[in-house]
């Protein structure tokens, strides 16, 4: 059980909607793993429990061998939205900085690491206000790894982005996991689930399949992930 | 200009009101509410007062009443119009009594009350006041000038051969000399109020600065980012004390100096025990800010928190009206407002000039309230942003 994702049986109901329902997943270190699903299918819902912001109404999660919700490992946690979330009047530096506090990582050349690594150098002075949303994101993202995460939980971190930076994210991505960061990453598009070492597939809650891309589509003789998607969603 | 659109924007607007339950609810309940709050208190019957007497009048013979003892009269009188308790005092106990607050005012009648009524047809008393309460004050004159024209009113009509006309009572020849045991002639009405002044708006407005910046961080999304690290939510809280109780004694400082020095107003007691006391309150303001925004999802709501947390305290907190002058039924309301204790210790340091030593209870209450709401804004923060 050295998974640094495990969950057993995890559920979350909001009223009578069973917004996460049932759902064992198990992710290996050091991979990328993907949620896939439609809006609404449950993959917020699902990443807010992993990162203890909700509180499951039956089932385990377990992060890097604790149950959730625990505040102290959240120091090994980095967690990243759609929306930036940042503080608009502190600079790209300041923010950075912050959250770096916040997870008790003091180590100042850290901070520059994290801006590096997204492309932010030249702009690091800038209030983060006067960004473009693109810039916004890549701040976001360094918020969010700049206390060297073991494991990141990304919630649609490229909904809203272009291409060409979708693009720029993913190989920031796949340069974390080769470095033995384990990805969660949350998606409603297709063609990012290619980019995931492994996928859980999820509808209304449920986690309909796990497996690799090539994996999910051979055990149901599909030719694309989509109708792969499509074919698990009738079973 | 077009009809159509404007009503669809109208409809659009009430469309998005009446979604909005707890706008809708408070704007028809917070009027009544506030509205029967200044009925209670403006309606209530003015509470029973303390006054000692000191009457040492001698008396003047007077051919149709015998002797003429001024003093006894005004003292009846004092009796029968049920707005006091009446204390008679030795001249010696007069301070004393007003300071250990068992008396509001002392009348004193002196020797030759009676004789110099007779000579100079007119009435002076001699009124002393703890002074520190101008509603008080107010009070306790206008009744023992009303009490003493009745007298006189009264031996007008069975006395002709008195040099009083028993007519209008306006006319009477009664003056009434106070003097005050604190806060003396120099003080003007602002000198009063200032003390609840300044409480005021240290409270108010790093109250609406706190909330405001705390609807900030649930809106752009930081606090949900906040709380999914290590940080917990009693660091959150302190976190957000300090930072924001820096500018709060900030704003303090300025209120006070610019109290003191521009406007000129007159205090006794010590600058930095005021400091302390302000500073204490605008703690309590901010951590309240706190609370409440746990309350609230937009900047429009913490603006209604306005007319249920703040106005309140402006009526009952010991600003108008003393805590026990208050009907008996809003009494445990004020008791527990944290402006009632900053007015009380500011009262008591500005007009009194009282020490530490007196108010150091007052200070303790704030600081409790202080680390109270504090505790209670960690434990309703909520997690689902």
């Amino acid at each position: 059980m050295d998974a640094p994702v495990w969950t057993h049986q995890l559920s979350k109901r909001f009223g009578s909607l069973r917004a996460v329902d049932g759902v064992d997943l198990s992710v290996r270190s050091g991979e990328i793993y993907g949620l896939l699903g439609p809006n609404g299918s449950g993959k917020t819902t699902l990443i807010r429990l992993l990162v203890g912001l909700l509180r499951s109404t039956s089932g385990h999660a377990m992060v890097l061998g604790h149950a959730m919700p625990t505040k102290a490992v959240l120091a090994q946690v980095g967690y990243m939205t759609q929306a930036s979330a940042l503080y608009d009047d502190l600079t790209v530096r300041e923010n950075v900085a912050f959250f770096a506090a916040m997870c008790g990582a003091v180590d100042r050349t850290r901070v520059e690491e994290a801006i590096a690594l997204v492309e932010m150098d030249d702009r690091a002075r800038s209030l983060v206000r006067t960004l473009s949303g693109g810039m916004k994101q890549r701040t976001s993202l360094a918020c969010a790894l700049v206390h060297r995460p073991r494991l990141l939980l990304l919630d649609e971190p490229t909904v809203g982005i272009d291409p060409q930076l979708r693009a720029v994210f993913w190989s920031y991505f796949r340069r974390l996991a080769d470095s033995g960061v384990t990805l969660v990453i949350s998606s409603h598009v297709m063609d990012e689930a290619e980019r995931c070492d492994r996928l859980g597939l999820l509808r209304q809650g449920r986690l309909l399949a796990e497996g690799s891309a090539d994996e999910l589509r051979a055990r149901v003789g599909a030719s694309t992930l989509e109708e792969a998607f499509l074919y698990y969603t009738e079973l | 200009m077009n009809i159509r659109r404007v009503s669809a924007l109208a409809q659009r607007v009430m469309r998005q009101i009446l979604r909005d339950v707890r706008t809708v609810t408070l704007l028809i309940v917070a009027p009544m509410l506030l509205l029967s709050l200044g009925a209670v208190l403006f309606r209530s019957d003015p509470p029973r007062l303390s006054l000692g007497i000191v009457n040492e009048d001698a008396g003047v013979p007077l051919p149709s009443v015998g002797t003429l003892v001024l003093g006894d009269r005004i003292v009846r009188r004092l009796a029968d119009s049920d707005a006091f308790d009446l204390v008679s005092l030795q001249p010696e106990e007069i301070d004393a009594r007003l300071r250990d607050g068992t008396v509001e005012g002392v009348l004193i009648l002196a020797a030759d009350l009676s004789a110099t009524f007779q000579r100079e047809r007119q009435v002076t008393l001699d009124l002393r006041l703890e002074g520190s309460n101008p509603t008080r004050s107010t009070t306790v004159t206008a009744r023992v000038t009303e009490a003493a024209m009745k007298a006189l009113a009264g031996l007008a009509a069975t006395s002709p051969d008195l040099p009083v006309a028993a007519g209008d009572a306006a006319e009477l020849p009664v003056a009434v000399e106070t003097s005050y045991l604190y806060a003396g002639d120099e003080f003007d009405g602002l000198d009063f109020v200032a003390p609840v002044y300044i409480a005021f708006l240290a409270l108010f407005f790093v109250f609406l600065l706190t909330c405001v910046s705390f609807i900030r961080e649930r809106s752009q999304g930081t606090f949900e980012r906040l709380l999914a690290t290590p940080a917990t939510r009693l660091e959150i809280v302190l976190g957000y004390m300090v930072g924001l109780g820096l500018f709060a004694l900030l704003q303090v400082a300025v209120i006070l100096l610019f109290t003191v020095w521009v406007i000129q107003i007159s205090y006794l007691g010590h600058l930095g025990l005021l400091f302390l006391i302000v500073a204490l309150l605008a703690v309590v303001g901010v951590n309240l800010g706190i609370l409440a925004s746990a309350f609230a999802r937009t900047e429009f709501q913490v603006v209604q928190f306005i007319p249920l947390l703040i106005i309140p305290q402006a009526l009952l907190g010991d600003v108008f009206w003393a805590i026990e002058d208050l009907p008996a039924h809003l009494q445990p309301l004020a008791r527990i407002m944290p402006i009632t204790y900053a007015n009380r210790a500011l009262r008591a340091v500005m007009l009194k000039g009282w020490g530490l030593a007196e108010i150091w209870h007052d200070l303790a209450v704030l600081a409790g309230i202080a680390v109270l709401l504090l505790a209670l804004g960690a434990l309703t923060m909520r997690r689902e942003v």
